[in-house]
């Protein structure tokens, strides 16, 4: 879960590092105009405040040089989509007397057995294409040492006294992001300033939803963005259906995240297109469960056909046939259902099929080829 | 043999009390796992079953003797379950739950390496060694007793394939559930590895997905020299960049994620790579196959 740079620059304040003294402001001209009239000092950075990244390359950080130039970008910004997303805010800030971009991340890592420090002496938006960056596999957040980290920087960066600041960031970001449930705290750039001083110009923290139970940001910032969502998928995600839309027709209702990924395959290699990643194996089992996710599928317009494909080991089949039958009774969509139950107590599961003429297929590949053929005859 | 568990494992239940501790008991049981004890704070001196509970794992494991934990707690309670059990000794913990902070993940493998115990999970539904023991809510029909190691980053689609594998004849030492988030308790590494040492095990099928780097370390050991053949699968070929696509760790970030350099990765270290889930027992024969082929050079 990406927060906002200005949230993010809050965390890093918070902690001691250094970050310019920006007014934030929502989008649209009024609240613009207000906060113009307190800027005194130009040039000022406009920077558009959006979770998709590519912002810098999408002109997303605009630099007015006075008053009229700051409505402007005020203006235009408030009204540009990135990414499909409206910013939410717009920071202002001073534009800073940049000597050198840096780049700084933190970012939990399989490979380090918990974080990594990434640091590279040139930032920027074209990061990516640069060399890799020096890496610093700290592992658990207490276990971080200066001295290590001195020895990663050795040959990447040459000036000891931004060395020995950035090791300074490094274990403060390390432990901020093992205490606030951040999975990513990345500063590109960072800024040393023509008088020598370390600033965050940018800051993209990615926050770990599982932590909401221990975490009221966390948990506020997850109601906020399912109240960005339409009615038919918050009802899903209040189950914790998890749902990635795709471009395709047959639709899934699925248990757990490889399966339906693997399902998602078998469909595009018998020439059928999925239409999404929904995996429905953390909610309830039962009808209030399921319900959602049909709602959802029925009222989707370029969905032909739903797949109902599970195999369950902790999630008992004759539970999941019982919630099909109770939905099946009331449901006003006739677009097709397939269904391929297997797994704990799936021999249950025909009788149960029977009382509403449902039918279960043994073989996986049967049910995905059903579908395939369903959507084709309906396109 | 098999890796990690078998019939000598002495298991305990954390939150054996709850709804799934109390399924677990039963159909653990019935599959030939000795259950031997329970840990429900505030509820010992009861028992589930004829399984006594106990206050810590301490006291369980000082009047049992249990000496493997798996642990059904909500996810807020899984860092200081799990810590205890690895604390107090245990030399395999188990921690099935999704939805656990990737910070606690991080602080029970160090406590973990730490003490010397193996750690597998979190997101996980286990590991089971067939004919023997299961330490996990998988299927039990799925599976059957043989030589191929099998290790999943995702539960159901190890049920999916493990049945393939049986119907096929083809049976299992064991099938470890490494889980779908980013820091693991066993990686696929060190599962490997584990096949490795163990004797029984001819080859190792790999059940893997795009996202982060796992597959790397795969590819390392199949290219090394004498280690047992390897066949994989490896989901989410239509799974677009960018999004979660469910487990934490399933998000191509970038290319070398993603399911086609995945592939071109492992094929190149001489892995079995199978096409897509209805190819999974071609893919495990061809490198049981070779495993054959390999033993009859060393007996020539």
């Amino acid at each position: 879960m990406m927060m906002l740079e200005h949230e993010g620059k809050k965390l890093l304040d918070s902690v001691g590092i250094g970050v310019p003294k920006g007014m934030v402001v929502s989008p649209g001209t009024a609240a613009a105009a207000k906060a113009s009239g307190r800027i005194r000092d130009y040039p000022v950075a406009v920077k558009a405040q959006v979770r998709s990244g590519g912002r810098g390359k999408q002109g997303g950080v605009m630099k007015a040089e006075n008053r009229e130039a700051l409505d402007a970008a005020v203006k235009r910004l408030s009204e540009t989509d990135f990414g499909g997303e409206r910013p939410e805010a717009l920071l202002i800030e001073p534009w800073l007397p940049i000597e050198r971009e840096t780049f700084l991340s933190v970012a939990v890592d399989g490979r380090a057995d918990g974080y990594v420090v990434l640091y590279s002496p040139r930032g920027g938006v074209d990061i990516e294409e640069g060399p890799p960056p020096a890496r610093y596999s700290v592992g658990a957040a207490h276990r971080f040492r200066a001295h290590e980290m001195r020895r990663v920087l050795q040959d990447a960066e040459p000036d000891y006294q931004v060395s020995e600041k950035v090791i300074t960031i490094a274990q403060r970001l390390v432990r901020t992001a093992a205490l606030h449930d951040c999975t990513t705290i990345e500063i590109n750039p960072l800024v040393k300033l023509a008088e020598g001083g370390m600033v965050a110009a940018d800051a993209k923290v990615v926050r770990d939803e599982w932590a909401a139970f221990r975490n009221r940001e966390i948990a506020g910032e997850l109601g906020q963005a399912k109240r960005r969502v339409d009615r038919l998928l918050r009802d899903c995600l209040n189950m914790q259906h998890m749902y990635v839309r795709l471009e395709g027709d047959i639709a899934m209702i699925s248990g757990g995240a490889g399966m339906t990924m693997a399902v998602m395959d078998m469909i595009a290699e018998q020439g059928g297109r999925p239409a999404c990643f929904l995996d429905c194996s953390p909610g309830p089992t039962s009808a209030r469960g399921y319900r959602p996710a049909f709602a959802m599928l029925d009222a989707d317009p370029r969905v032909k056909v739903i797949l109902v494909s599970v195999f369950g080991g902790g999630t008992q089949m004759q539970r999941v046939a019982n919630a099909m039958k109770e939905i099946m009774a009331t449901r006003k969509s006739r677009k097709p259902v397939v269904y391929r139950l297997d797994g704990t107590n799936v021999d249950q599961v025909p009788a149960i099929f029977s009382e509403f003429g449902a039918h279960n297929h043994a073989r996986l590949e049967d049910a995905v080829g059903e579908a395939v053929t369903l959507a084709k005859a309906s396109a | 043999m098999s890796i990690l568990l078998d019939r000598g494992n002495r298991v305990l239940i954390q939150g054996i009390t709850g709804q799934m501790g109390r399924f677990f008991v039963e159909d653990a049981r019935q599959y030939g796992t000795q259950i031997v004890a329970g840990v429900s704070p505030g509820r010992e001196g009861t028992n589930v079953g004829d399984v006594p509970v106990f206050a810590s794992v301490r006291a369980a494991r000082e009047a049992t003797g249990a000496d493997t934990a798996i642990v059904f707690v909500p996810p807020s309670a899984v860092l200081g379950g799990a810590i205890e059990a690895i604390e107090a000794g245990c030399r395999l913990v188990v921690a099935t739950a999704d939805e656990l902070p990737v910070q606690d993940a991080i602080e029970i493998r160090a406590a973990a390496q730490g003490n010397g115990a193996a750690f597998v999970g979190p997101n996980t539904p286990g590991l089971i060694s067939p004919g023997k023991a299961k330490l996990g809510f998988m299927p039990s029909f799925c599976y059957a007793r043989g030589s191929v190691g099998v290790i999943s980053r995702s539960g159901s689609l190890s049920y999916e394939c493990c049945k393939r594998l049986t119907l096929a004849g083809i049976g299992q030492t064991t099938v470890v559930g490494i889980g779908g988030d980013p820091v693991k308790g066993t990686t696929a590494a060190e599962a490997l590895e584990l096949f490795h040492q163990d004797p029984e095990t001819g080859a190792a099928l790999y059940l893997g997905e795009i996202g982060g780097s796992e597959e790397t370390f795969v590819a390392e050991y199949a290219a090394r020299r004498g280690a047992k053949p390897v066949a994989a699968l490896i989901v989410g070929y239509t799974a677009p960049p960018g999004k979660k696509m469910g487990h934490a760790a399933a998000f191509i970030g970038s290319k070398a994620e993603g399911h086609d350099a995945k592939v071109a990765m492992l094929s190149a270290a001489g892995v079995h790579v199978a096409s897509g889930l209805s190819d999974v027992v071609k893919a495990t024969q061809s490198a049981l196959a070779s495993a054959g082929r390999r033993a009859e050079r060393a007996t020539a």
